[in-house]
């Protein structure tokens, strides 16, 4: 992996590839040929194979804000489950029960979870490390209670059913394929968005905050604001996932966003490369498309999953790219001086 | 090639064709795929669903199969997740499945319907909510009473029979308990029966002790008790040891085979309504909990019986038809009544309403000494 969001300076292309070129970098690259790949590789999938495709893509929206949150600003969530499934909620009941389009329902969710993101992020302020774990591990629960038992609202356990999938210039989305390539965009804009947020200086901000506050307050960063915006802007990728998550579905209840939902989104976090820009879609590969490859196991899949997942956390304690760029890093330092010395 | 050499070529060719299309071919066989609950909160229900199914899968393939072609079964787990189920069914579905079997809890149900419902193709399920048939879908169908058509049942019974006036109602909160709850609440009301404590409890839940003695304090005449199978023994456990001594009442889970394994003492003296037993004086369910017992070393409560049921539903439909139509299956049971003389595999003659509802006798029991112990049968409602 060339580029990381945990490196503080891009890197540049030096000399007679300078300016726009200067602005390129792997992860952008990767990004937009891997929205390609996407919107292709589908066809002759079958249904299954895409709604699982589309599936990872949603859980990595709601993992590239946790990892804002986590990984280049260095706050410990377990909230992001939570913050999902009010973006689900929001979209489920303004569209069901009011007939609310889906983009406003999806920009409201958004909002929403930004709002209750800068809230929650008061804490933070206060609190941190394990103790911003228990606070949020607190508000999961609370939001958790609140989905199930406000019934006249939420539908309780019986959840909500039919919801309906957005419309784009009049084409509907209700087909797999449609809507999946529906989430393929979206997700591209949102993942662009963020590679733009982590390189403009609100970015580098988020990263001193990480490596240390003192330096960084002392440098003229406005600690508290940068604390609640990493929370917010976090928290608001949550709640577009779980924009998605609802009419990707069809259906929700409270299950799939209990606190068990936040310990996997984190865990995808951490397996995928915290920090890293394009760790959220490893992790979420490795969360969400795995326990499906290894069915062929049988009744052991979850076992040999849950053992993978170990290993790899053994191995490589920095996630997948971690292991990647040290990989990287290791094959530069032997071979450096030569690609150094070419003109 | 000579005009000859290619008729001969062009006979072989549809005679093979032929062979190949007709229903009795040895080399055919036909997919079933169980989409249930093998882990998380329901694999207690989905394990005895899934050991119901393959044991009719063994019965079927050892008596020739359905039409002559042997059943493949396989088993998809759904963690107990709604988005998982989803993408089960929808494999199954892509992989050609025949019908697709399962789920057994409610709130997958309601996530997985309508992948089938646009495949047009039938979903036998174990689910118990009344919501499920609720919605016209035509291609589901139930392999047990859905709560609305028990609880009336039940309250009758607790005002006649037990003869309650005030009543505690535990119930645990997730789509099946908080149902079960809904539907049985008016028909309290209606019977003049007053609900003194309501006790809403989780899904999981380990300790009772709490929730028991909110009981004992009441003055309660009977506890109404519709919790999951492991919650169900956890709670009678608590009761017993709080000295609890009032009627524990309870619809086909509190008195299942599980409950009274796992509460083991405490289970004896609970009571009430189940749909479908082992126990029950009908010698097929009787043969069935043998053979259970026989094949998995444990015994069977309502989930197995309601999975072996499942597939020979859809054995009884395509037999009927005569050949395989996956949206034939779902127009065939709907509406139909199927004896044990029709398909000895349904072991009890089993209405199947227009909505995908059942209609079938059921039982009141009591655990007398770690048994389920039938008092009375209760006859069907629309015969």
């Amino acid at each position: 992996m060339s580029e990381t969001a945990a490196s503080p300076v891009p890197a540049k292309a030096s000399g007679l590839a300078g300016g726009l070129l200067g602005r390129l970098d792997g992860v952008l690259l990767t990004l937009v040929a891997g929205a390609v790949i996407l919107w292709f590789l589908p066809v002759g999938m079958g249904r299954y194979g895409t709604y699982v495709l589309t599936l990872w893509l949603v859980t990595a929206i709601a993992v590239m804000g946790l990892n804002l949150t986590l990984g280049i600003a260095g706050l410990k969530s377990l909230a992001q489950g939570a913050f999902m499934g009010i973006g689900a909620y929001i979209t489920a009941i303004l569209g069901t029960k009011l007939g609310i389009d889906w983009y406003t329902c999806f920009a409201l969710s958004g909002l929403a979870c930004f709002a209750l993101g800068l809230v929650l992020g008061f804490p933070a302020l206060r609190v941190k490390a394990h103790y911003l774990a228990f606070v949020t591990l607190a508000f999961s629960t609370l939001v958790w209670l609140v989905l199930r038992n406000e019934q006249w609202l939420t539908g309780g356990t019986f959840g909500i059913s039919n919801i309906a999938r957005p419309t784009l210039f009049g084409l509907r989305t209700d087909g797999a394929l449609a809507f999946h390539r529906f989430v393929v965009v979206v997700t591209l804009i949102l993942a662009l968005a963020l590679w733009w947020l982590v390189r403009s200086p609100w970015g580098r901000a988020f990263l001193a905050l990480r490596e240390n506050p003192i330096r960084a307050a002392s440098l003229g960063i406005d600690i508290r604001a940068y604390t609640l915006l990493a929370f917010a802007i976090g928290s608001a990728y949550g709640g577009f996932a779980g924009a998605l998550y609802a009419p990707l579905v069809e259906f929700i209840d409270p299950t799939p966003f209990a606190l068990s939902a936040s310990f996997m989104l984190l865990l995808m976090v951490v397996a995928g490369g915290s920090g890293y820009q394009l760790g959220p879609f490893l992790g979420a590969l490795l969360a969400v498309a795995l326990p499906e490859w290894l069915r062929f196991t049988g009744g052991l899949y979850l076992i040999v999953f849950g053992i993978v997942v170990l290993l790899l956390l053994i191995v490589c304690p920095t996630g997948i790219l971690g292991l990647l760029d040290r990989g990287w890093t290791a094959l530069k330092a032997r071979f450096g001086a030569s690609d150094g010395s070419r003109p | 090639m000579t005009t000859m050499s290619r008729a001969r070529v062009l006979a072989l060719g549809a005679a093979l064709a032929l062979t190949a299309a007709m229903p009795g071919s040895a080399q055919e066989r036909v997919k079933l795929i169980n989409v249930v609950e093998l882990s998380g909160a329901g694999a207690t229900a989905g394990t005895q669903w899934r050991n119901g199914i393959d044991l009719a899968v063994a019965d079927i393939n050892a008596r020739g199969g359905i039409l002559g072609r042997q059943i493949d079964i396989v088993h998809y787990d759904t963690q107990t997740n709604p988005g998982n189920t989803r993408a089960a069914v929808q494999r199954a579905i892509d992989e050609g499945t025949y019908s697709v079997l399962g789920p057994v809890f409610s709130g997958p149900i309601g996530a997985s319907m309508q992948i089938a419902q646009r495949a047009e193709i039938a979903q036998i399920v174990g689910g118990e909510a009344a919501g499920l048939t609720r919605q016209g879908n035509q291609f589901l169908f139930r392999t047990s009473l859905s709560q609305a058509a028990a609880m009336p049942k039940l309250a009758t019974y607790l005002k006649d029979t037990v003869k309650a006036s005030r009543i505690a109602v535990v119930w645990v909160n997730n789509d099946f308990g908080k149902g079960g709850r809904d539907a049985m609440l008016p028909e309290l009301q209606r019977r003049g029966i007053q609900v003194a404590l309501d006790v809403s409890t989780e899904q999981g839940q380990a300790d009772f002790t709490a929730d028991a003695i909110r009981i004992r304090n009441a003055n309660v005449d009977a506890v109404f008790v519709y919790l999951n199978e492991d919650e169900s023994a956890r709670f009678l456990l608590a009761a017993r040891q709080q000295n609890v001594n009032k009627p524990m009442i309870g619809e086909t889970t509190l008195l299942g085979a599980r409950v009274i394994q796992l509460a083991g003492e405490a289970a004896n003296g609970a009571r009430g309504h189940v749909g479908l037993s082992i126990d029950a004086p009908v010698p097929a369910f009787q043969d069935f909990g043998r053979r259970y017992q026989a094949r998995f070393n444990i015994a069977s409560d309502h989930n197995g019986l309601k999975g072996y049921m499942a597939v020979h539903m859809i054995k009884w439909a395509t037999e009927r038809m005569g050949r395989f139509d996956r949206k034939g299956v779902a127009d065939t049971l709907r509406g139909a009544t199927i004896t044990p003389q029709m398909e000895p595999g349904i072991l009890i003659t089993t209405k199947i309403e227009a909505n995908g509802d059942l209609d079938r006798e059921s039982f009141l029991a009591e655990v007398e000494n770690g048994q389920q112990v039938i008092k009375a049968t209760l006859p069907m409602i629309n015969p």
